[in-house]
């Protein structure tokens, strides 16, 4: 391969893997949406606050693996915190209300991480070993971010597997469709939200950890990625998934050139999009409602 | 109802201490009470969509930055540009700003209307950081001439006078706010209300319901816009995160949410508790995130009527009558 198809293909795979970990943050925030029209402000959040978990996992016990298996455990578990404690109780006072106490949340996941790791950049480095760059066909890749990708995949083959081939995931997509329906059949579907804001905050938590290698750990973080997610979400339509992966991919793509190519415009090419796809469909490309 | 000749003596008690109201705390509390003013004009522009309309916008920063840009290069590129032409290019910036969104947004309503002013007010951020030439990145627009107030033949008042700029403030923002209340008066200022109670219903009695949206997102624009100009006049410089930035646009609904958004000078009050707030706080605190996200919280949580909502209370239990129904058609 001659550098400059090299220097694309590797371009291309980057923003392939951002689309993927990208995915796997509006996953939950989609999911989340679809059943709850709770847009979480917070989600982005719990991705920044599982990445400082890795980091103080790795420094204080050596293991990124255990960071790996904690990180997204303890952001689930605070995701079920939130929903039973703050949401479930103003779930009757409508959206405007879900959304500013998210936004609550979220001001004080940002101030709490500010006040106990500070704002300087941490590092957290991958395991060693995965730590060291594959020569593909005269294309030098690091290892670490096609493990992203596998990761990814996996995780997100066996969200596929739930949602689609059992039970659960059944119900999760009826009440998707029609929560107040699912409860009439007998269904507790106050659990069931609990259950799928924890799945959805240690589906940002995973995302969080296996960014934190890639990414530097920084409070920004959660605006970068926050602001990715919430595009994905909104444009591919809310509650849908198969238009998040698409989205996702697209805007992975999209940053990774965008960044070669015209660098200065980059950003305002991401919110262009969004807000050209809304102004034409408000609903996103495959949402059935606002 | 408080007696009418006692709201009388009140309002004349008010207009003697803003009258004396520099003397008596010097310039640094001068200065204090504008940033309070300016805050409060754009919170009651913000809440007239969001209290009243019940639309909730993510990006209302995009007025009040764009009001504060427009009279800032008006300033800098119109030669001996007066003071209140420099302000009306403020308004006027904005109106058409929000002329130009409203055909998108006056469709939509709920998450879709925030969402989207989330990333129409990202894109005007990202560019005025990106258009260097001409807002100067991210150090944003300074030094541009601040002109004096001009009545020809008769007096001029020296603008960068605390003082005079004070009085600038207090008349042009009381003025502002003083429209408003009357907007909402007005029967077109009632049908905001009934938008956000039932817009499906509006519509059947023949009101057009996204044109009617569209005047009062065009209105509450251009105060935002004002707002943001006299925040450009006082400082005398205009900077995207300042002005423009998700922060801005935060900053706004938190003050809504604590003063409440139930009632037209809820807003004022939330001005008032952040002001004083970040004056007594931002010496000893850091965290001011942290402070802000647990105040959002519990107040959405144990007094989601805000600041207003508990005056209310009290204000029932004093006097012992009736509580009154707290919704927008009340002060």
């Amino acid at each position: 391969m001659d550098p400059i198809t090299a220097m694309y293909v590797s371009q291309g795979v980057h923003g392939l893997a951002y689309g993927m970990v990208l995915f796997l943050v509006a996953s939950g925030l989609t999911l989340i949406f679809g059943m709850m029209g709770v847009l979480n402000m917070a989600h982005a959040a719990f991705f920044m606050l599982s990445a400082y978990f890795a980091y103080q996992i790795t420094v204080s016990t050596g293991s990124f693996w255990l960071a790996l298996l904690l990180g997204p455990i303890a952001t689930g578990i605070l995701g079920v915190l939130v929903e039973r404690f703050l949401l479930r109780k103003i779930h009757s006072m409508g959206h405007v209300a879900e959304l500013i106490v998210t936004t609550g949340v979220m001001f004080v996941i940002l101030g709490a991480v500010k006040f106990i790791w500070g704002t300087e950049f941490l590092y957290v480095s991958p395991p060693p070993i995965l730590n060291w760059s594959a020569n593909i066909g005269g294309m030098v890749y690091p290892v670490y971010r096609l493990f992203v990708m596998v990761l990814t995949t996996i995780v997100l083959g066996l969200m596929a597997l739930i949602i689609f081939k059992t039970r659960l995931g059944m119900v999760v997509r009826a009440a998707v469709s029609n929560a107040a329906m699912v409860n009439a059949l007998g269904i507790n579907v106050p659990i069931l939200f609990m259950f799928v804001f924890g799945a959805g905050s240690f589906l940002a938590g995973v995302a969080g950890v296996t960014i934190a290698p890639v990414l530097s750990v920084f409070p920004g973080l959660a605006d970068q990625m926050g602001m990715d997610a919430f595009i994905v979400v909104v444009v591919g339509g809310f509650g849908s998934l198969g238009g998040a992966f698409l989205v996702a991919m697209t805007i992975g793509l999209l940053s990774s050139f965008g960044v070669q190519f015209l660098s200065q415009l980059a950003p305002v090419l991401t919110f262009a999009f969004m807000a050209i796809v809304l102004a034409i469909k408000p609903m996103g490309f495959f949402g059935e409602r606002e | 109802m408080i007696n009418r000749k006692v709201k009388w003596v009140l309002w004349g008690v008010m207009l003697i201490l803003l009258t004396f109201y520099p003397k008596l705390v010097g310039p640094y509390f001068t200065n204090v009470f504008v940033h309070f003013a300016i805050f409060a004009l754009y919170a009651v522009s913000f809440n007239l969509l969001l209290g009243y309309t019940g639309l909730f916008s993510f990006g209302h920063a995009m007025y009040f930055g764009a009001g504060g840009f427009a009279t800032a290069l008006a300033l800098i590129h119109i030669n001996g540009c007066s003071l209140l032409v420099a302000l009306f290019m403020g308004f006027f910036a904005s109106v058409i700003l929000a002329m130009v969104l409203c055909p998108i947004v006056s469709r939509v309503s709920g998450t879709a209307f925030a969402m989207l002013h989330l990333a129409f007010s990202m894109l005007i951020y990202t560019l005025a950081l990106k258009l260097r030439k001409i807002t100067n990145g991210e150090d944003g627009v300074s030094g541009f001439p601040i002109p004096a107030l001009n009545i020809p033949g008769v007096v001029s008042f020296d603008m960068r006078d605390s003082t005079n700029f004070y009085y600038f403030v207090v008349v042009v923002i009381g003025i502002s706010l003083w429209l408003l209340w009357s907007f909402t008066k007005t029967p077109f200022g009632q049908l905001m209300v009934s938008i956000r109670d039932n817009a499906k219903r509006v519509a059947y009695m023949g009101f057009k319901v996204p044109q009617t949206k569209a005047m009062i997102y065009a209105i509450s624009a251009g105060f935002a816009g004002i707002a943001g100009a006299v925040l450009a006049l006082f400082q005398d410089v205009i900077a995207p995160d300042f002005a423009l930035g998700p922060g801005t646009s935060f900053q706004v609904i938190l003050i809504t949410m604590v003063g409440g958004m139930g009632s037209f000078f809820g807003p004022i009050w939330g001005s008032a508790i952040f002001t004083l707030l970040q004056e007594f706080t931002s010496r000893y605190i850091k965290e001011v995130e942290l402070l802000m996200g647990v105040i959002l919280i519990v107040v959405m949580l144990y007094f989601p009527k805000g600041f207003a909502g508990v005056l209310a209370l009290i204000g029932s239990k004093v006097f012992g009558q009736l509580p009154r129904k707290t919704t927008a058609e009340d002060g």
